[in-house]
């Protein structure tokens, strides 16, 4: 008879071992929309920036939007993961990895994209400050060098956060597999073993790095609004931008981190770790982010027209009635009103019911970064030179390629790391005597399996 | 790596085999050191080892912060001295936005240092081989001797049976 | 006393005829942006001139406004650039160093007078026009920014020339392409810190202000104008 913890191991190391032809096909898919953007790049590094739809003066728009879209998407594991370590809320530990694997990912996809939007991309090196006879040397005082410095570091850290607890799971399916991929999963692992000092050090090396993440992940995303507030553009020249980014980075990636959730519950048959309750209580902080959400918009935007200054109105005007009214309010009804009634009556926060208004918060979200970007640049204080902006089909492509990049990168992340952390879900049928739980965050037990 | 040992169901089976083990070792001449315990999950409030890991991670960790934070500092200001350019009218070392270089740099000071801390302190890599046994993923919990002295292997093997051992097997490690 | 080169333009003179930018574009090698990339906003001017209308029929009023980098003592583009390609030199011109540039656009962005331009393409000229070229200017190629320098070639091979006759350079010795070609001679070059120079002159004068000098870029080119259309905005 199998015991609890042998289910736990058959049922996540399952996915490595055995994939289904949908996986394959979903690879493909993702494979394609990759390769279409490297193709895409190839050609705007070929003919020049110019075969995008920027000008004079929107000098930034669809690059700079899936920058910040992409990080933004990144904070999902970071406020699940760390936070939720650090309070000691037991219902995270099915979530943690995927959405530790969201970050990395997102980062990375987000660190690429600024490499290239530039205009000699070949150049970008000259970011790093590496000595040299050339007298190049990166300006400290620009967002740009900040957000170097801190799209590096949070990098580093978020791999490491996602490494480390996956070594003793790397050391599982070592110990399951055999030849060529013992091999693989032996030196993945580092030739763990289990010790109880090596737990222990494992342990205090997590509580560290859940510290040291969270204030990290704060300032990177700051950071990135400061590459708009630091200017003295109408309608970025806002302080609320920080804090406003931040809120709204956590609320994109604990859209994502549902979705994602929702769809490897589907395709690795994970119903019985990922479960209703994981849902609601997603659910629960992403109606929370969408209250907060709203209201660092209204009070940036009320008291912008409260302040009636005529730089700042005429972005304000393109906004809220002319020529992005639609988008705008696209992305009020995506944020606020279809997530909040969906989100805030119990019957309808089900899984399916917080993956439909997560979707929506992805998209609203997306609109949100493009409508802080665009208009502004459309008009800035010189009525003159006032323009307009429109994507070509090389934006287009290269944006469709990022969302490629992130479905494979998981999609593999998949097949070759257990999803779900094994060892953490074993510790939680210890935390209940035997039996796999899922706990409140007040402790109280809410659920009980056979 | 030779080990003989047992395997239990739970974590008090497994303290009582280390206690057992821990009395056991001056009669039948091995050292407490050569104690393995292994096990898929770690288990909270059990004394399944002799060494205490002590708060230094924490403190290295601060340390590591330090030295990010001074790396920070110096690279930025004495770079700006040394290749003096005012920009925007801002002075020659302006001391908020060094200071989120440094920021950055304390944070990165201490995650490298938890990881480089954490590899040291946990024994990885490791390259002696690993003791293990396919009951472990099963949530069985491993306490054994490694290369116990030949002639005390059948007395071993009956104190571990005596500490409530499932299974007694040899291993020749991996 | 080191030279701080300053332009005075002057509002009043100004008839919009736009010889400014014919001079600029020849002076310094920059290509005419072709009718589908001026529809998509690509128009690449160092110095345009701008065209305001006030009031209606039966009496409209244009300005003409002529607009080109105000090489800013405090400019709100150099912090902001990763690799130090938009400086401050010591002569008070905000310079553009192209083999620095990487091309981030970000002081395009800070800049709140929209006169920084990007390279989206290489540059080309139609036969025989490349003939034309400014040796003394380089050609930027695509991905790097550019914008307005008061000429700086003629304020180098200008300053070149003084020191080798060992002697101080002269109001009125050189001046930009643009104001070269003024045909009202609304726009006057020189140095701010020669106290008798024709600009320092105009530019402390009662008519002056600064283009969105509430803004506190501190620019060097003061707009002369009697009216009171930038009374808010002396200083």
């Amino acid at each position: 008879m199998q015991t609890k913890a042998e289910q736990i191991e058959q049922d996540l190391l399952r996915p490595l071992f055995h994939s289904s032809g949908k996986y394959w096909i979903a690879v493909a898919l993702a494979t394609s929309l990759l390769l279409a953007g490297v193709a895409a790049f190839c050609y705007q590094l070929y003919n020049g920036i110019g075969v995008w739809g920027i000008n004079s003066p929107v000098f930034w728009a669809f690059d700079i939007t899936n920058f910040v879209f992409w990080i933004g998407i990144s904070h999902a594991g970071t406020l699940i993961s760390a936070i939720l370590r650090l309070t000691n809320a037991t219902w995270r530990r099915p979530i943690t990895r995927c959405a530790e694997a969201i970050t990395v990912f997102s980062v990375l996809i987000g660190a690429i994209i600024p490499l290239c939007h530039i205009g000699r991309p070949w150049l970008a090196f000259w970011m790093i400050p590496y000595p040299n006879q050339r007298h190049i040397w990166p300006n400290f005082r620009s967002p740009l060098a900040w957000d170097f410095f801190a799209i590096s570091t949070y990098l580093t850290g978020s791999t490491t956060f996602l490494y480390l607890p996956t070594i003793p799971d790397f050391a599982a399916v070592r110990d399951a597999a055999t030849g060529f991929r013992k091999k693989i999963y032996g030196v993945l692992s580092l030739g763990w073993q289990g010790t109880p000092r090596q737990w222990q050090r494992l342990e205090t090396a997590m509580h560290i790095m859940a510290v040291v993440i969270v204030p990290v992940a704060v300032s990177v995303h700051t950071i990135v609004s400061w590459d708009f507030a630091m200017t003295p553009v109408p309608m970025w020249h806002s302080s609320i931008f920080g804090p406003y980014f931040v809120a709204g980075a956590i609320f994109s990636g604990i859209a994502a981190l549902i979705l994602a959730m929702a769809l490897l519950r589907k395709l690795l048959h994970l119903e019985e770790y990922l479960r209703p309750i994981h849902f609601e209580n997603l659910g629960k902080l992403l109606l929370t982010m969408s209250l907060l959400w709203f209201y660092f918009t209204f009070a940036e935007r009320l008291t912008t027209w409260y302040g009636n200054s005529p730089p700042e109105m005429a972005v304000f005007w393109e906004s809220i009635r002319k020529q992005f009214a639609p988008l705008f309010w696209t992305m009020v009804v995506c944020n606020f009103i279809i997530p909040v009634p969906i989100l805030a009556i119990k019957r309808l926060r089900t899984i399916t019911g917080t993956a439909i208004a997560s979707a929506t918060v992805v998209v609203g979200m997306w609109l949100e970064r493009f409508l802080i970007v665009v208009p502004a640049l459309e008009r800035k204080f010189l009525s003159y030179s006032w323009g307009t902006y429109r994507p070509t089909w090389v934006e287009d492509v290269l944006m469709a390629s990022s969302f490629g990049m992130m479905a494979l990168l998981y999609l593999l992340f998949s097949k070759f790391v257990p999803m779900i952390s094994i060892w953490e879900m074993k510790v939680g049928l210890h935390a209940h005597g035997g039996v796999p739980v899922v706990a409140a965050p007040d402790g109280a037990v809410l659920d009980v399996a056979e | 790596m030779n080990a003989l040992y047992g395997l239990y169901v739970d974590a008090p089976g497994a303290q009582r085999a280390v206690d057992a083990l821990r009395a056991a070792s001056s009669e039948l001449k091995f050292n407490t050191r050569q104690i393995v315990v292994v096990s898929g999950e770690p288990h909270e409030g059990y004394e399944f080892t002799d060494s205490h890991a002590t708060s230094s991670p924490y403190r290295w960790a601060v340390l590591g912060a330090t030295i990010g934070g001074t790396t920070g500092y110096l690279l930025t200001t004495l770079s700006q001295k040394s290749y003096p350019l005012f920009t925007g009218g801002m002075s020659l070392t302006p001391a908020w936005t060094n200071g989120i270089i440094i920021y950055e740099m304390i944070m990165l000071g201490a995650i490298l240092t938890t990881l480089v801390v954490l590899l040291i302190g946990a024994g990885l890599p490791n390259f002696k081989g690993v003791i293990t046994d396919p009951e472990i993923g099963k949530g069985k919990i491993l306490v054994g001797v490694v290369d116990p002295p030949q002639n005390s292997q059948a007395e071993l093997e009956r104190r571990l049976r005596l500490a409530g051992a499932a299974q007694v097997k040899q291993s020749t490690g991996t | 006393m080191a030279h701080k080169w300053g332009l005075a333009v002057d509002l009043d003179r100004c008839t919009g005829c736009e010889a400014c930018v014919v001079a600029c574009h020849a002076e310094n090698n920059i290509p005419t942006a072709g009718e589908d990339q001026a529809a998509r906003g690509r128009a690449k001017h160092w110095i345009r001139v701008e065209r305001y209308w006030e009031g209606d029929f039966p009496n409209p009023r244009v300005r003409f406004q002529p607009v080109l980098c105000q090489q800013c003592d405090e400019a709100p583009c150099e912090p902001v650039c990763p690799t130090y390609a938009s400086y401050h030199t010591p002569e008070g011109l905000n310079a553009q160093i192209y083999n620095r540039c990487i091309g981030t656009r970000f002081c395009a962005n800070a800049c709140p007078y929209n006169v920084r331009f990007f390279n989206f393409y290489n540059p080309q000229w139609e036969t025989p026009l490349q003939l034309q070229l400014n040796p003394d200017v380089s050609v930027r190629s695509v991905g790097i920014m550019e914008k307005c320098t008061f000429c700086v070639q003629r304020i180098k091979s200008a300053e070149i020339q003084a020191e080798a006759e060992k002697r101080e350079l002269k109001d009125g010795e050189f001046t930009t392409a643009c104001a070269q070609s003024c045909a009202s001679k609304a726009l006057v070059f020189g140095d701010l810190n020669d106290a008798t120079s024709e600009v320092a002159q105009l530019a402390n004068g009662n008519r002056g202000s600064k283009l969105l000098g509430e803004l506190g870029t501190k620019p060097n080119v003061t707009y002369l104008e009697r009216g009171s259309w930038q009374d808010a905005n002396k200083g």
